[in-house]
């Protein structure tokens, strides 16, 4: 049983940090970047549609389709390259974005694989959208953050919840025959919070007016949310193949189980 | 700190009380805009972004029956019938930047017309010094009008300056100074030694935007409770009602007429997390 006394505060109580005007702010870091391949395209990119997957079953599935190129990187300098493999790899610290084959119009898949911090999350926001990538339509993967979920979350049940913004509802009212993006979803609960980089995505596309979703799917880890992931990405994008191979549930059984280490040092590589 | 307006809204110059929370032990200010956007049914004109504000994103907070109104940590509401504006604050500011926080809120209430502003915070039960519960739960004011803080006004109420405000204390002072300055500039504290129990309340995010109001030459009355962590919402309906006698309003006329009262936010069924699951027992 965890000690009262000194367990850490749930995240609607604050620390006294949080409360005290005479604390020193965080060293500054230098804004990240981005880099693209060559030749490097006319700027700003404008997607049809960005895809930004977050959580563990979204960057597995989109890891494995093979119908991507892989066209630039969001670098974060405090984030090191240590172990980093030549090839994109699950387990890099990365931030790397893809243009999809085959797409009628440009559709860009980023998948972030390293730790953006909440007082981070506003500035990589702005990286992804608004500035060099205009998307007309974003759509974000992540996990339910179990600490500001209000309801009950069982790991025996496999869901998802979305957040649209107001452009992307009124898409949807309009009734002009777009796409009804995740339209079998529930809304996320009234009460419950999302916070850090998928909060400041999808807040960056409300206040610039785009249309955005916010998925969340539970459990975080799982064959079961992998299959769930899997099939809201075929209901926004059809015609493509998200099929894994074989030994494709192994091998993100796998990937959880490293993803899912509480010790990350830059010692081990 | 920029404003974005809701598509088709204008604010409204009426509107010149701005009503605000400032973080504080309880949540207790940011539970009491709840209920007052709520009970006067508010409606959005905008949304305030700013750097410094962590980000979330949530269901509408208020109801009747949300359905998927994207809630942003920091949102303008008004209230056209109560000439009010209303401010909330969903989630904390980023360690060390509360001082420049509490400058960009001083900014858009000055640059929108704000003529008086109403801060809501509470104070931390451990500290409170001389207990006084003999007429109920205390409320205690700080008042630009008077330079030791006071207001006559407030004084009608029964309501008490806070006694640990003291202008020419050091802390405050130094937040005076920050606050009147243009740039934003290291909030180290200018001298050495050990913060002392005088230097606690000015250390506070409500004595940030207090000065950074005051430095703006805004009206501000600053209105504070004593709570300790726990089921908040009774301090929050203490606080949301000494607000109301401030400004001359009372629930039963929110809306122009007798059908108002109090309404509790659709998001406080589950503010304290989800029942307990009874199929244990």
């Amino acid at each position: 049983m965890e000690d009262v006394l000194t367990e850490i505060p749930p995240p609607s109580r604050f620390f006294q940090e949080d409360l005290n005007n005479f604390v020193p702010p965080l060293p500054s870091l230098p804004l990240p970047f981005l880099v693209f391949s060559n030749p490097k395209p006319s700027m700003p990119l404008r997607p049809a549609f960005l895809i930004i997957a977050l959580s563990s079953p979204s960057l597995y599935v989109l890891h494995h389709m093979s119908s991507k190129t892989l066209i630039g990187s969001l670098i974060l300098p405090e984030t090191s390259f240590s172990g980093i493999s030549a090839e994109p790899s699950l387990g890099d610290k990365s931030c790397n974005i893809y243009a999809l084959n085959g797409a009628d119009n440009l559709v860009l898949l980023v998948l972030v694989q390293c730790n953006v911090t909440a007082e981070r999350s506003h500035t990589v926001a702005r990286m992804l959208i608004g500035e060099d990538i205009v998307p007309e339509r974003v759509l974000i993967l992540d996990s339910v953050q179990s600490r500001n979920f209000r309801g009950k979350l069982s790991a025996d049940e496999t869901l998802a919840f979305k957040l649209e913004t107001s452009a992307e509802r009124g898409a949807l009212a309009g009734g002009s025959g777009g796409s009804l993006m995740l339209k079998g979803l529930h809304y996320f609960p009234s009460g419950s919070m999302i916070d850090g980089l998928p909060a400041a995505l999808l807040s960056r596309c409300q206040l610039r007016n785009i249309k955005g979703t916010l998925c969340v799917s539970w459990p975080e880890f799982g064959g079961s949310v992998v299959a769930l992931v899997k099939s809201l990405l075929l209901s926004v994008l059809p015609n493509l193949d998200f099929s894994l191979k074989g030994e494709g549930e192994d091998q993100y059984a796998k990937f959880s189980r490293i993803k899912d280490q509480p010790f990350d040092s830059e010692l081990y590589t | 700190m920029e404003f974005v307006p809701e598509e088709g809204k204008l604010p409204n110059k009426d509107c010149s009380t701005l009503l605000l929370p400032a973080l504080s032990i309880g949540n207790v200010g940011q539970l009491a805009v709840d209920l007052l956007v709520s009970s006067t049914r508010a409606e959005r004109i905008g949304y305030l972004d700013d750097l410094f504000v962590l980000p979330c994103v949530g269901n509408d907070a208020y109801g009747p029956i949300p359905c998927g109104d994207l809630a942003l940590p920091l949102e303008a509401y008004e209230s056209s019938s109560n000439a009010l504006t209303l401010v909330q604050q969903r989630s904390p500011v980023m360690k060390g930047m509360l001082v420049d926080f509490a400058k960009h809120l001083a900014n858009f209430a000055s640059t929108t017309g704000k003529k008086h502003v109403v801060l809501l915070s509470s104070l931390d039960f451990g500290r409170w010094q001389k207990i006084d519960m003999s007429s109920g739960p205390q409320i205690y004011y700080l008042s630009s009008v008077n330079p030791d803080g006071t207001d006559h006004h407030c004084e009608q109420f029964g309501w008490k300056r806070l006694q640990e405000y003291d202008p020419a204390q050091r802390c405050w002072k130094y937040l005076s100074s920050l606050a009147e300055e243009n740039s934003m500039r290291d909030n180290n504290l200018p001298f050495d030694d050990e913060l002392e129990e005088e230097d606690y309340y000015p250390s506070l995010p409500f004595a940030a935007v207090f000065s950074c109001l005051k430095a703006k030459g805004l009206k501000v009355t600053c209105l504070l409770c004593y709570c300790s962590e726990g089921d908040n919402i009774p301090d929050a309906f203490n606080l949301a009602e000494a607000a109301c006698k401030l400004l001359g309003l009372s629930p039963r006329n929110f809306h122009g007429d007798e059908s108002g009262n109090w309404l509790i936010p659709f998001s406080w069924k589950t503010v304290y997390g989800p029942p307990p699951d009874l199929s244990i027992f």
